[in-house]
């Protein structure tokens, strides 16, 4: 297959595959598990297809024209197939893990189809060339995450899948109107062509403003963060898949996209951001740490750790930018490891609040080892995965010349190890309040796709340098052309 | 072929009233839902240019001005697919076969009045048309002959006759000036006596007759009340398409072939517009009946219509038309599933209702395609025409009414989510485990409305390049 075809397929597979999923499941259960497992499946094998190309430093590029200027154009790049290789991959071990946790339940077509139907979504957003396509699957995601949330159905769950949906759709208009700002400015919504009309004059902060204020309230950043906690009242895997490791990022990868390798946000941004990102970061692990709940501890933790991805990518070094994809690439895979450990728990207990949990540790080992693992990468710790990717960030600040910030981030890094031991210890290692608490191990594919995020938690930091190579030649790839 | 749009409703009407054909009253639904049908097959193919012209024959023997341009074909079809569905509608709420014969009666009759406005381009013979739709539904809103009825009923006769004195004040100057009331000699006339107080007071009158009508704040409070005393299927006839043609087709013509927009009266159309785009919504987010929230979303999504109507440019304008025809689509397609709710609960207080998705699975996934396509979330039609109107602005440099074109979006959203929060998606509410999916002369309206939305966003391109933007450009010259 060319290349083109492998892009294409990235993208239309999952979308449009999605909607065979209640016909699929009308005849078959396991066939639709698996037809759900195979079309996630494509888009990362396509893009894993896509590295040698784009290593060699070629975009592939395929584009429909549409009235308005409204091309559906698809462009791969370092960037787009770094980040469509972890949120798929991340993907595929969650929608594993959704075999047996979502066996029992009712509405399983629908919870397949809105899970395939958000990966392509997902799919669309990283490989977009234009900020229209870019918006509409943006939207896709919004309305397959408001389904997902009010799974169970219950009123007070479905008024925070509401209130997800109307935070986010709130901040996708108003960056609609910044694209459209942009769009006026520079003649056309094509990224490539942006790039080139506005290298010269930037944007306004007005217009700037607008498309941030859609990045932050999709990745849930300070003033726009508290649906996200609210949103745990999903099903685990589906926290795991929308909060905590691929719909937040989708927000950070916009801002790379736009920000990083297109237009400059210009002057006032460039401070703002940093600073926002600081806020999001400290008040919600302030969050973190008073919390009882173990989801919303961990989805606190999400916002927090968010903020220095955002570090990152305001630093305008090479060094912070690619440890930011780092973080991505860790932090996707140690959280999501971390709410479906929480997942196994609150199925196995019916449990969320951590003051009538303890002792897990004698009964569940394997989750228990895999979700110490996990946390140890989300601190930092050396030699995990997340230790590299915090590291470079914060280094990154500091060789941005922004000092007091990276110092200040240190410090919300110390409070993370903080209330994740705090969570450790409340769930795992504390006495037991009753006994019945003491429950037995989830299923065996449950128990696998967390070992696995676990042992990849790991080995992420052991072999750090190829995931950092290929990020290092993504981001020299688009910093190279906004300078 | 416009000719034939006008005579065959009539003839079928007074064919189906003969005492001799008592018979024919069983097949009454039959035959009108085929004439409705013809209607969408004819304008379809019309659009392609593939059929010729059969009633060319009549034109001779024909008073009236009619003219089809690409503006009437796409109003001809969204009348007629709404026709059908209503039709559908009644065939599976109206279970009495005289009550039936009726209200098929009264449809046609008002197929036959919007058929007539779609096409004339001459005041006076718009304003006879408008009126016999009028009566029509003056009927057809009192159609149970409940107190409810009555009132919505009378409401809408109070005002219509607000509007009609409105209108005919206004044609009865535009003649002190004009030397008859055909749309080219009216506006040539203005052109040359632009400036007189009359003509302005005309233009005023004859705008406001068709705010009435259309049902835009500050005039909009008798809307509600015919909307959801209306019986299931007469809504959808009026919400659908009813006040749309008499009132905001007619302010689309009118104010593209009459005055010209961009001028006073598209600063006008521009402030009512975001006034009803915005008390619309708000006063939907409000109500607990379902019929009424439909009603006020009609009200504020009106406003966007006239938003593109008054950004005055030809992509405003095509976005206006789009949005025209894609909300009669999603509107009788709420309607639609409303009727199917209120069938199965006897209620429309949504709440009493929760969680009937899982009992009404059809109705349940329209009435979410259909409130995409409303809020204007993609790929569906109404997000594209939205869009179209929200850019528009922007070229304009009515930057404001842009913002808030966009930020009403967020309002739809928030009435619509409460909506499928409190009637669909969640948890069934105690008590409704017994009720079951609509009637399939229900579905087959919801499901057939639903694959248009969603056909019309997905062929956006073909849609926007060979349809819209054509009829766009003729309007604004």
């Amino acid at each position: 297959m060319d290349n083109e075809c492998l892009l294409a397929c990235a993208v239309g597979v999952p979308v449009a595959g999605a909607f065979l999923m209640p016909l699929v499941g009308r005849a078959s259960k396991t066939v639709r598990n698996l037809l759900s497992l195979i079309l996630i499946t494509v888009p990362l094998g396509a893009s894993i297809a896509l590295i040698p190309t784009v290593l060699a430093g070629k975009t592939v590029y395929i584009s429909a024209a549409m009235p308005l200027g409204f091309n559906i154009s698809l462009a791969a790049d370092g960037l787009a197939v770094f980040m469509a290789i972890v949120s798929s991959f991340i993907s595929a071990v969650i929608a594993l893990y959704s075999f047996d946790y979502i066996d029992h339940y009712e509405n399983q077509d629908e919870y397949y189809l809105m899970i395939v139907l958000f990966l392509g979504s997902m799919m669309g957003i990283c490989y977009s060339a234009n900020l229209i396509p870019l918006y509409i699957f943006w939207e896709l995601t919004a309305l397959s995450s408001w389904r997902l949330i009010g799974f169970f159905r219950e009123e007070h769950f479905v008024k925070r899948a509401d209130k997800a949906f109307l935070t986010t759709v709130f901040g996708a208009l108003l960056m609609l109107l910044g694209f459209i700002m942009i769009g006026q400015q520079a003649g056309s919504f094509e990224l490539a062509v942006i790039r080139d009309k506005l290298a010269a004059e930037p944007v306004s902060a007005v217009a700037a403003g607008l498309v941030i204020a859609g990045i932050l309230a999709k990745s849930a950043t300070l003033p726009f963060h508290t649906w996200l906690p609210d949103a745990g009242v999903a099903p685990s895997p589906v926290t795991a898949l929308l909060h905590a490791a691929v719909l937040v990022k989708i927000g950070v990868y916009a801002y790379a996209r736009i920000f990083v390798a297109t237009i400059a946000a210009g002057a006032f941004w460039d401070q703002a951001i940093p600073a926002i990102a600081l806020a999001s970061t400290l008040v919600s692990a302030g969050a973190a740490l008073v919390e009882t709940d173990i989801k919303r501890i961990i989805a606190y933790s999400t916002v927090s750790q968010i903020g220095f991805i955002f570090l990152g990518l305001s630093s305008g070094t090479e060094l912070g930018v690619t440890g930011a994809l780092l973080f991505i690439l860790m932090h996707g895979i140690a959280k999501a490891g971390l709410f479906l450990s929480a997942g196994i728990i609150e199925q196995k207990t019916h449990v969320r609040d951590i003051t009538k949990l303890g002792g897990l540790v004698k009964t569940m080992p394997v989750t228990a080892v895999s979700f110490l693992l996990c946390a140890f990468s989300v601190m930092g710790i050396p030699p995990f995965g997340g230790f590299f990717s915090k590291y470079m960030v914060i280094t990154g600040a500091l060789s941005g010349g922004r000092t007091a910030l990276a110092i200040a981030f240190a410090a919300c890094g110390f409070l993370t190890i903080v209330y994740l031991f705090r969570l450790f210890n409340a769930v795992f290692l504390k006495e037991a309040p009753s006994q019945e608490i003491l429950v037995k191990e989830g299923s065996h594919t449950m128990v696998f796709s967390i070992a696995m995020l676990a042992v990849l938690s790991v080995a992420g930091g052991l072999l750090v340098s190829y995931p950092a190579e290929f990020g290092l030649e993504a981001v020299k790839q688009i910093m190279g052309l906004v300078k | 072929m416009p000719t034939l749009l006008i005579i065959l409703p009539l003839a079928l009407l007074l064919i189906l009233n003969l005492p001799l054909l008592r018979a024919a009253r069983r097949v009454s639904f039959w035959l009108c839902a085929v004439l409705a049908l013809a209607q969408v097959v004819a304008t379809a193919t019309h659009m392609g240019g593939l059929i010729p012209d059969l009633g060319a024959a009549f034109d001779p023997y024909i008073v009236l001005q009619l003219r089809m341009t690409g503006l009437s074909e796409v109003v001809l079809l969204a009348i007629g697919i709404v026709v059908l569905a209503s039709l559908f509608t009644a065939r599976a709420m109206i279970a009495d076969h005289d009550e039936r014969f009726k209200f098929g009666n009264l449809v046609i009759l008002a197929m036959m009045g919007l058929n007539g406005t779609a096409l004339l381009a001459d005041l006076i013979s718009l304003y006879v048309f408008i009126e016999i739709t009028a009566v029509s539904s003056f009927i057809l809103i009192a159609f149970d002959r409940d107190s409810d009825g009555l009132e919505g009923s009378f409401k809408y006769i109070i005002l219509s006759a607000v509007a009609t004195a409105a209108l005919l004040a206004s044609i009865a100057l535009f003649m002190m000036v004009s030397p008859d009331t055909s749309f080219a000699a009216v506006r040539a006339a203005l052109a040359v006596s632009q400036h007189s107080f009359y003509v302005n007071l005309a233009a005023g009158l004859l705008l406001c007759g068709l705010f009435v009508k259309g049902g835009l704040v500050p005039f909009h409070w008798w809307l509600p009340d015919a909307y959801s005393s209306a019986p299931a299927p007469a809504s959808v006839l009026l919400a659908g398409i009813i006040t749309k043609v008499s009132g905001i087709y007619a302010l689309i013509v009118v104010s593209t072939s009459i005055l010209t927009v961009g001028g006073a009266a598209g600063e006008v159309i521009m402030v009512l517009g975001i006034v009803s785009a915005i008390a619309g919504a708000l006063l939907a987010l409000g109500q607990r009946d379902m019929k009424r929230m439909l009603a006020y979303s009609s009200v504020s999504q009106v406003g966007y219509i006239m938003l593109g109507l008054g950004s005055g440019t030809a992509l405003g304008v095509a976005g206006a038309v789009f949005h025209f025809f894609n909300h009669a689509i999603f509107k009788s397609l709420l309607f639609v599933n409303a009727a199917a709710v209120e069938g199965s609960l006897g209620t429309r207080d949504m709440d009493r209702m929760g969680g009937i998705a899982s009992k009404m699975p059809v109705t349940g996934v329209t009435s979410i395609i259909g409130f995409f396509s409303a809020a204007g979330i993609p790929p569906l039609a109404g997000f594209w025409s939205k869009v179209m109107i929200i850019i528009a602005l922007w070229q304009a440099g009515h930057q404001t009414a842009s913002v808030v074109a966009v930020l009403v979006g967020v309002l739809t959203l928030a009435y619509f989510l409460s909506m499928q929060r409190r009637v669909f998606f969640g948890r069934l509410r105690e008590g409704l485990g017994e009720i079951r999916e609509a009637r399939m002369s229900i579905l087959v309206p919801a499901v057939s409305l639903a694959l248009i939305t969603v056909a019309a966003g997905l062929f956006f391109k073909p849609v926007f390049s060979k349809i819209i933007m054509p009829v766009g450009e003729m309007l604004v010259k």
